[in-house]
Order: structure tokens, then sequence, then C-alpha cells
């Protein structure tokens, strides 16, 4: 496709309000400055070769006003069962303290809105550190805008047992407009923690949804990070997550891409020290005009790293696939032990798949492969349960629910599974 | 209960035909045998009757229970009772025994009109089924011939066809490449299905099948027609003399 010119990005952007608070002061300065000078420039080209951007260029964002959430929204529906004393929930980008919900956690483990700890040593150490992507916007566009936002310490060999529920609801407005969540992560030494992270668009309105994420963990701690988007259907998403790891941490992260005219995820983890252990999984359910683009980066900066990606695409109609997934392994990096897989499946002739992976692989002793299929269904397994008496149609949505269902399966909390299960059922059910 | 006349039918759209004519009469209570050479048109027969859409009917017709099903999608066959144990069973990774047969039989049942089975009473039905083919609870949750040595996959076809209880099977190649423990539990399996309200239709291309299950019919396939029919001594003599002395004889 042609190239977007800064110009058309930019000016989405600046004549925002951009209000400059005081907190996080230094950071959004240094935001703006970029934002100002930054350039969405023709350089950048190969990584957003294929993705058609016209859902953002072809619209201008206001920012939303910071305020109080909607307290009689009614959100009952999209609670976690495993969560109902550890949820955060925004609202068009704002904490709702009313729908919100954290008790009973564990000594000194703080999980709260990012405004009411603006001089919390390990936010102040940490927030904006690992987002360093080249020649960005939407990172310094978060930076800049995001009012409130997420964040989680769990100290020292603390294990949070409940998963924590991240819930960004998106409500019908009727401008076009941006919003940005964020979130910092930090996890000490042996901790552990499962995060539940969901877009969910109410109505079917035209947004831009920037989330920007930062985890670090320390030696030895674990992360579950489950990320669900279901926003608008003319909605679109730009997500930056970023995870590091110090030496013996783990971390696990399951994208869904459900909902949104544009998905842009790029989710990078760091390997930050010797032997870490990591996956990127991803499924990702389009149809009608849907594009759907992942870039993600695996970067293996010591020795003795595992990490795996299995990233799986059903396309219907004419929605389009991209999936660019990087793996780097630095020059004194060794015994990296790295995979990589990206399964897509048409099942309209109509659907569109870009598929590339990308090794660059400095070190000498490692392994490091990658695998990248385009099938459609097979016909012999049509017939097959077809002859046991399920419809044609039933039968074809069967496999792809079969085929969806390894992914899901991967998922820590029971009521996710459950969820996704019901996504899935409902994607095949699809006219 | 089954009646082909003068099936004629090609691969979808290309011109050589497979089917020439085949003529064949099954009744309720019948066991029938049909053998022939590789290249006789044996299993394509099968898929054809079963509603295969790789396959197209140029001439002819297929009757069931008196009603034409020529033109019938595969799953409407199967509601009326038709049932293909495949010689190549699928595998469907990610969907469990259980869950196919559960959708298959409910839908069957449904368009019946008979009552469908909740999951517990399924559960239970699928049970008191496995012993027929001597598999143990967990092969009802391990997913669709997934992993499965090619004797668990035939014991699967037949296991299948004890669940949803057809009136007419047909068995491609169902001997082929089992070992002959597998064979005699298979085919016990079979002998235990078969009644004289059902009817069973064996494709195979050796003889030694019919060991285990007693036919009462015999025909000899050939280039896309069958050519003879007899009772069982006409696989002894098939088996004696092999194919290519037949098609002397008759030619």
């Amino acid at each position: 496709m042609s190239s977007v010119s800064t110009k058309e990005l930019i000016h989405a952007y600046v004549q925002l309000p951009g209000v400059l608070r005081e907190n996080f002061k230094e950071l959004r300065s240094q935001a703006k400055e970029n934002l100002d000078t930054c350039a969405f420039t023709t350089k950048k080209d190969e990584e957003w070769r294929f993705t058609d951007l016209k859902s953002i260029t072809s619209n201008k964002f206001e920012s939303v006003d910071t305020g109080i959430a909607q307290a009689d929204l009614e959100l009952d529906e999209y609670h976690l069962p495993e969560a109902m004393s550890s949820r955060l929930v925004f609202i068009d980008g704002n904490f709702s303290p009313s729908h919100s919900a954290i008790e009973g956690m564990p000594d000194g483990v703080i999980v709260g809105n990012i405004n009411d700890f603006p001089e919390h040593e390990q936010l102040r150490s940490h927030l904006g550190t690992m987002t360093n992507y080249e020649d960005d916007v939407f990172v310094p566009l978060n930076d800049v805008n995001f009012q409130d936002g997420t964040f989680i310490f769990v100290p020292k060999e603390t294990v949070i047992e409940q998963p924590i529920h991240i819930l960004n609801v998106f409500t019908h407005r009727n401008n076009p407009h941006f919003v940005t969540p964020r979130v910092l992560f930090v996890g000490e030494m042996y901790s552990k923690a499962t995060i539940i992270e969901e877009h969910i668009g109410l109505s079917d309105n035209v947004y831009l949804n920037v989330p920007v994420n930062e985890f670090r963990l320390y030696s030895g701690a674990h992360v579950h990070h489950a990320r669900i988007q279901r926003d608008s259907k003319n909605a679109s998403h730009i997500s930056r997550p970023v995870a590091m790891l110090d030496a013996h941490a783990e971390y696990h992260s399951y994208t869904i891409c459900l909902g949104s005219k544009l998905f842009r995820n790029e989710p990078r983890v760091i390997q930050n020290a010797e032997e870490v252990d990591f996956t990127v999984d991803g499924l990702v359910l389009i149809d009608g005009e849907q594009i759907a683009d992942t870039h993600s980066i695996m970067d293996h900066r010591f020795s003795h790293g595992n990490s795996h990606q299995l990233h799986k695409v059903v396309v219907n109609d004419q929605a389009h696939s991209i999936f660019n997934g990087k793996i780097f392994v630095a020059k004194d990096a060794q015994k990296i032990d790295s995979f990589q897989e990206n399964r897509n499946l048409l099942i309209s002739d109509t659907g569109k798949v870009n598929t590339k992976p990308q090794l660059e692989i400095f070190a000498d002793d490692v392994r490091c492969s990658h695998g990248a299929t385009i099938g459609q269904l097979q016909d012999e397994e049509v017939f097959y349960l077809q002859s046991r008496g399920l419809t044609e149609q039933k039968s074809r949505e069967l496999l792809v629910y079969a085929f969806a269902l390894e992914s899901v399966e991967s998922m820590a909390v029971k009521s996710v599974e459950e969820l996704l299960l019901k996504e899935v059922i409902a994607y095949t059910n699809r006219d | 209960m089954l009646e082909i006349r003068n099936l004629h039918a090609v691969v979808e759209g290309e011109e050589l035909e497979i089917l020439k004519g085949v003529n064949l009469t099954v009744n309720k209570g019948e066991i029938h045998a049909i053998m022939g050479p590789n290249g006789s048109g044996k299993s394509t027969l099968s898929k054809v009757v079963s509603g295969h859409p790789e396959y197209e009917v140029t001439e002819g017709t297929i009757l069931f229970e008196g009603e034409d099903i020529t033109e019938m999608d595969a799953d409407e066959r199967a509601h009326l009772g038709l049932f293909l144990a495949f010689q190549y069973p699928v595998e469907v990774p990610g969907i469990t025994n259980k869950t196919l047969l559960r959708e298959a039989y409910n839908t069957i049942a449904r368009a019946n009109e008979r009552e469908e089975l909740d999951p517990l009473e399924f559960e239970d039905y699928l049970v008191s089924k496995l012993e027929i083919i001597e598999m143990k609870d967990e092969f009802l949750n391990r997913s669709i011939n997934t992993g499965f040595s090619g004797g668990e996959k035939k014991k699967n076809e037949i296991f299948q066809m004890a669940v949803l209880n057809p009136r007419l099977s047909f068995l491609d190649e169902t001997d082929s490449g089992l070992d002959i423990d597998a064979l005699k539990v298979v085919s016990d399996g079979v002998n235990k299905i078969a009644s004289p309200e059902n009817a069973i239709v064996m494709i195979t291309h050796y003889q030694r099948l019919l060991n285990y299950i007693k036919p009462d019919f015999v025909h000899v396939m050939m280039n896309g027609k069958i050519v003879k029919s007899g009772d069982i001594s006409l696989a002894e003599e098939l088996e004696a003399n092999g194919y290519d002395q037949m098609q002397k004889e008759l030619a």
C-alpha cells in the first residue's frame, strides 16, 4: 500500500489538548518533544508495508475529558468470577473506583490507579524505561496523554493467587476519540501474578485505543498475562506491550484479537539476564474487513533463554492478517532455544494473509526455528464429519473451533477459557 | 433396503468414468462383500453411495429404503441411516471422539424426531458401547483419530458405527493394515453390531476378513462394474486363483 505521510498521522494528534499534568512531568515533556519531532516516515514503511491505516488516517481523534467515570454503567456481565476482588475498571480511560474492587491483597502488594502513586520509587524508576519503539508516535502519544492507568507492584516472594482483571471499557461517544490505557507492572524476586487485560467496546463507535504496557520482572518472577481485545468493530487499536525479564523470570503472554477494525500489536519481550523463559502466543479471529497485524520481537540479549511463539489466525470474508515475528539473538547470547510458529486458516476465498518470520541471530550456539503455514479446511475432513450426520456448516464450524482451541486451552484462568470458547463459537457462527 | 441401478460416476469435473454401470441390491439382515483388485472402483462405490462431494453421478440412481438419495448431501444420507467406515479415517485434532459422536448422534436423532440425549445420558450410552471394540473410557476423550495407531483408527470407525447404529454400513477396507489381534477385535465388533434389522457391505481386496465376518453374498468388481456375484465360494475361488484368472475367464 502507499505510505502514510507523517503529517497525516501527526495531524490527528498534535491538535489534541495534551494536558501536561504535574504527575510524570518529565516523561510527558520528553514525550511531547518526541511527538513533535518524530516522524512516521517512509523509511519505516517496511514495518507498515502491508497495513492499511485508513481507519486511523480518515479520522480526527479528540481526547476524552478527564473526570469521573460513569458510575451508573452496568458492567456486571464483564466481571470474572475469579477476580471479584481483584479488578480495576477504566471507562474511556478514566479510572472508575466504583466499578473496581481490590481486596485482600497480600502485604505490600499494590494494585491501583497509577495516579495515586506518582512518587512510588518503583514507579518512578521504571515508568517509560522499556518502551523504546523506534520512530514511533504511539508510545509518546500515550506518554503525553494517559490520565489514569494501572500500577501493580508485587513485592519479593509474594504470590497473588487471584488473577488481576484490568478491564478497559469503551462507551458510546459521538465523536471519534482516542484513549491511552497504561499499565506498569513490577514483580520483585520470585513473585507471582496473573494479569488479564481486557479491552471491550460497548458500542460500535469509532475510537483509537493506544495501550502501552510495561512489565518489569525481577529475578525469578513469574507472570501470566492474557490480553483480550474485544474493541468496537469500528475502533482502531495500536498496542505496545513490553516485558523485560531478569534471570530465571518467566513471562507467558497470550493475546486474543476478536474486535476492532484495525489491530496492530507490537509485543516485545526482552531477555535482560541469563536463563529466562517466555511465550508470546496469539489467537486472531477476524472477518468482514478487519485487519489484524502482529509485529513481535523476542529479544534475546543474554545466554540460556527459552522462548516460544504460537500465533494462530483464522481469516474469513475480506479480512487481512499480517504477521511479522522477529527473533533477535545478540552476539554473546548462546544456548538460546527459540521457536516461532504462525498458523493461518483461511476460510473464505477473499481473505488475505501476509506472514514473515524474521530471525536475526548473531550467536553461533543457538537453536532457533520458525514455521508458517497458510491453509484451508480440507474437504476430506469436512466430508468425514458430514458423513457422521453433521451439516456441512456445522462440520466447518467444528473444524475452525478445533483449530482455535489449542490457543484457548493455554489460558490460565477457567472463566477466561470459557469466555473465549464462547467467542470462538460466536465467530464460527457468524454469517 | 439399498438398490443401486446402473450407477455411473466420475471425479467431479473430469471425464474419465470410474463407475461404469453398477447394479447392486442389499436387503435387510444381509452381509455383502465386494471384492476386487486395486482401481476396480470398489472404494469409489462406497464414497459415491455415502455422498462424497468429490464424485459426480452421471447416470443411474441410488435408492435407499425406496427413496432416491442420488443427489443428497452426505449428512442427509447419514440421517437416513447410512454409514461409511473409512479406509483412511481422518485425523481431527482438537475435537474429541465424544464431542463428535454426541453432535452426530443428536443431529441424527433430531432429523428422525427422536429424543436427544443429554450429556450424562450420552456418556452412559457411549461407555456401554466401548466393550464392542474393547476400548477404555479414555478413548472417548482423545481427539478424533489423532495420534491413533492404524488399528485404533479402524476400531474407532467400528465404535462410531456401534454408537450411531446405522441401517446400512459400508466398511471400506476395514481389514487393511490390521494385525491379527486387531482384526479379531474389529470383526467381533462388526458381528456384534450385525442384526436382522441392519445390513453391511464390506469392501475388501483380500479374503482374510471374510474368515471372520461371514458374508451372505460376494460380488466381484472389475473395471467399474460388478462382474460376478455368488456366495462365499466365490471368495475362495478368488483366493485360490487370483483376479487375473477370473478376468481371463470372464473375457
